[in-house]
């Protein structure tokens, strides 16, 4: 199989449409007392209008500081320090404070998991929203509370007259959540980035808004990126997935791909400790040893100390996330593994 | 009003914990005088018991009572009503050198390993704690006691030195663990043990947790709100919602053959790994009701696709399906609803995703050179 390096995100993604985000070599540096870390470290990827590209990893992957450079929300002393990213065309990297403001919240918008600390507790609900529509959308002052209330019913609130006048604590996690997804919509991004938008949320409740953010895309047609540690949520709402490890995407394919036909040992890993629902395993597949911090990323794979797989070379030389099938690509040397033994 | 006491599917032996009946209620006061408003029915008339050597998990959404429930068991809250018996002795009002007795008995894992340790204490400092409290051998034999510890939970000796800051949440449930174990007690409660943790992290630590229960014939009364992990360590399920046990089962019955609609719908909610098989539909409108003021009739009719005009005014009970099932269902047409089969049969992994999987494992049982 020919393998071919690449600079950019696969070539086969490429959506048939532009990419609403573009993202090439993108590079995060925070200055520590141990020295500099990388908690992004060369990440390039793309969406399309109407797509959604689920981002998973575990903890300390670096999954949601993409999604705050991707913002431009980095906090000091962290800075994105190279690549690009790219937002309808237009390059964000290096774009001053007040236009990337402009642009936040324009033509992008954020919710985060828990949506308590993201609400300002002693406004009303109603008044939060009136306050997002004013900041991006001219309507006349008349307009403004239909507007809201029409905000709370497109994504399905009960009553939305009655909710506009209540304070986010007298709502439930699910009702407060979709108020978040109300405000990030009003102001009709081309691209919502959902950081863990359900994990605080009870089963029940996060399969209802799983079904919203489905709904209110094909309504609105806007891409989104979707991160989470939750191999389930992006089976379910993922046209795409992305694996991350250690700052870096590991493996990166069509949603159908990634579970039926994983290559990163890291995805085959993720996959096997997954307890499953229909079958009494007697023992899951456990990822030996943990998620290297930052500052004491080991040299060549960074997954090489944990990897079942791996060798004297994989430890010595960083694997370039190569092509391996039409649309899918992995950092593996050993991939596919029963090719490699 | 209350409902009858309900019949726990009834035990073979007996059990090692049960719980008869059991309630807790947490008055709410109002107004300057602190009047008492009503109560927070945060348990409601729940029987469950554990067998020796079992895994009983309970599981629901937040707010069932599925904790509160955990912290009856243990003692850690008193019981506004219905009675906890251990090993056969009605334990629901022991207090003193009973209680301590208990205790060593009964220990607990907590869902945040780093809100459970003390920080200022070195890890053979936290193992040799309930030792120490309970008056177990002498300094020698406690450092014995740690050194086993340790190793029994997949910890190096060197360990015992450090301070709980220094490992990751995985070793710091695996610290949790060993204090758990470290009186040798017949019953351990987690309480959402693996919920805070990375999904390898948490494969490791279930992993564990039936390791050590084959090792040492241990019980463990299991809260969770995650049916994959349930499936993969209970034995008998109860399903909670709102303060009450909807239904209990063995596990091949509870997966295979839900009858009550809540159990089906948390089933059908879960977020399934398999892209081929998404949800057409949300399996379930609205949220949970408050617990001050539960819905009269079955507490599940607000949000039940199932629901008719008789479930609004009787509450139904637990009963049992059939004698000897071990399955019990409180809803009034748990015969009639239909089947829910989705995870039934075994459905075989992909087979590119299987054959890796094979190998994985085959790797590292055998360690590269």
């Amino acid at each position: 199989m020919g393998v071919m390096t690449l600079a950019g995100p696969p070539p086969a993604l490429a959506p048939a449409a532009a990419p609403v985000l573009a993202v090439r070599d993108l590079v995060t540096t925070f200055e520590t007392p141990n020295g500099t870390i990388r908690p992004v470290d060369g990440v390039s990827l793309a969406v399309a209008p109407g797509r959604t590209l689920g981002i998973v990893g575990e903890s300390g992957c670096g999954k949601s500081m993409l999604s705050l450079s991707l913002m431009g929300l980095v906090p000091p002393p962290g800075r994105v320090a190279g690549g690009s990213v790219r937002l309808e065309g237009r390059e964000l990297v290096g774009l001053p404070a007040r236009a990337l403001r402009a642009v936040r919240g324009n033509r992008v918008a954020m919710i985060f998991q828990e949506p308590m600390t993201s609400l300002n507790p002693v406004h009303t609900v109603g008044g939060q929203i009136v306050e997002a529509i004013r900041a991006h959308r001219r309507v006349p002052a008349r307009r403004l509370r239909a507007e809201a209330v029409e905000a709370l019913r497109q994504v399905r609130i009960p009553a939305p007259e009655r909710r506009f006048d209540e304070y986010p604590h007298q709502l439930s996690g699910g009702m407060r959540q979709r108020v978040m997804i109300a405000m990030a919509l009003a102001c009709r991004p081309a691209l919502l980035i959902a950081d863990e938008p359900t994990t605080a949320l009870d089963v029940t409740i996060q399969a209802q808004i799983l079904d919203l953010l489905r709904d209110l895309q094909a309504e609105t047609g806007m891409a989104i990126v979707l991160i989470t540690h939750d191999l389930g949520v992006v089976a379910q709402v993922a046209d795409e997935v992305a694996v991350m490890y250690a700052g870096r995407i590991v493996e990166h394919a069509p949603v159908g791909a990634i579970f039926d036909d994983p290559q990163h040992p890291y995805t085959i890993g993720l996959l096997g400790s997954m307890p499953r629902m229909e079958e009494d395993v007697a023992r899951l597949v456990a990822i030996g040893g943990t998620v290297p911090p930052p500052f004491r990323l080991p040299p060549g794979c960074r997954f090489a100390p944990r990897c079942p797989f791996g060798d004297a070379a994989c430890r010595e030389r960083d694997p370039a996330l190569a092509a391996v099938a039409d649309g899918h690509a992995a950092a593996c040397r050993k991939a596919p593994v029963e090719a490699h033994p | 009003m209350t409902q009858p006491p309900r019949p726990d599917p009834i035990p073979a032996t007996t059990p090692l914990l049960e719980l008869r009946d059991v309630s807790k209620h947490y008055p709410v006061r109002r107004g300057l005088l602190r009047r008492e408003a009503g109560a927070v029915r945060a348990v409601d008339g729940v029987s469950l018991h554990v067998d020796p050597g079992e895994t009983l998990a309970v599981v629901g959404e937040s707010g069932c009572g599925k904790s509160t429930t955990a912290r009856l068991a243990l003692r850690l809250v008193p019981a506004s009503g219905g009675s906890i018996r251990f090993d056969g002795q009605d334990v629901t009002d022991a207090r003193g050198p009973a209680l301590r007795r208990l205790r060593r008995e009964m220990q607990v894992v907590f869902q945040d390993p780093f809100a459970s340790l003390n920080p200022r204490m070195s890890v053979a400092e936290i193992l040799a704690e309930p030792l120490l409290v309970h008056g177990v051998g002498d300094a020698g034999a406690r450092r014995e006691r740690v050194r086993d510890l340790l190793r029994l939970v997949d910890l190096a000796p060197y360990h015992a030195e450090r301070f709980p800051h220094e490992f990751s949440g995985g070793q710091r449930q695996r610290i949790g663990i060993a204090r758990a174990l470290a009186l040798s007690p017949r019953l351990i409660v987690c309480d959402e043990p693996v919920s805070a943790l990375d999904v390898s992290i948490q494969a490791q630590i279930v992993n564990l947790l039936k390791d050590l229960q084959r090792e040492l014939g241990l019980a463990f009364l299991f809260i969770s709100h995650g049916l994959a992990v349930v499936r993969h360590v209970a034995d008998r399920v109860a399903v909670m919602y709102l303060g009450q046990v909807v239904e209990t089962a063995p596990k091949a019955a509870l997966y295979g053959d839900p009858r009550h609609p809540y159990t089906q719908a948390l089933l059908a909610a879960a977020p399934e790994p398999d892209p081929a098989r998404r949800l057409a539909r949300t399996p379930l409108a609205g949220d949970v009701p408050s617990p001050l003021d539960p819905p009269g009739g079955c507490r599940f009719h607000t949000r039940c696709p199932a629901t008719q005009a008789h479930c609004r005014s009787e509450a139904p009970a637990l009963r049992p399906r059939a004698a000897g099932s071990g399955h019990a269902v409180a809803c009034h047409f748990a015969e009639s609803i239909p089947a829910f089969t989705r995870f039934r049969d075994p459905r075989p992994r992909p087979p590119r995703l299987q054959a890796r999987l094979a190998l994985y494992e085959a790797r590292r049982a055998a360690p590269t050179p």
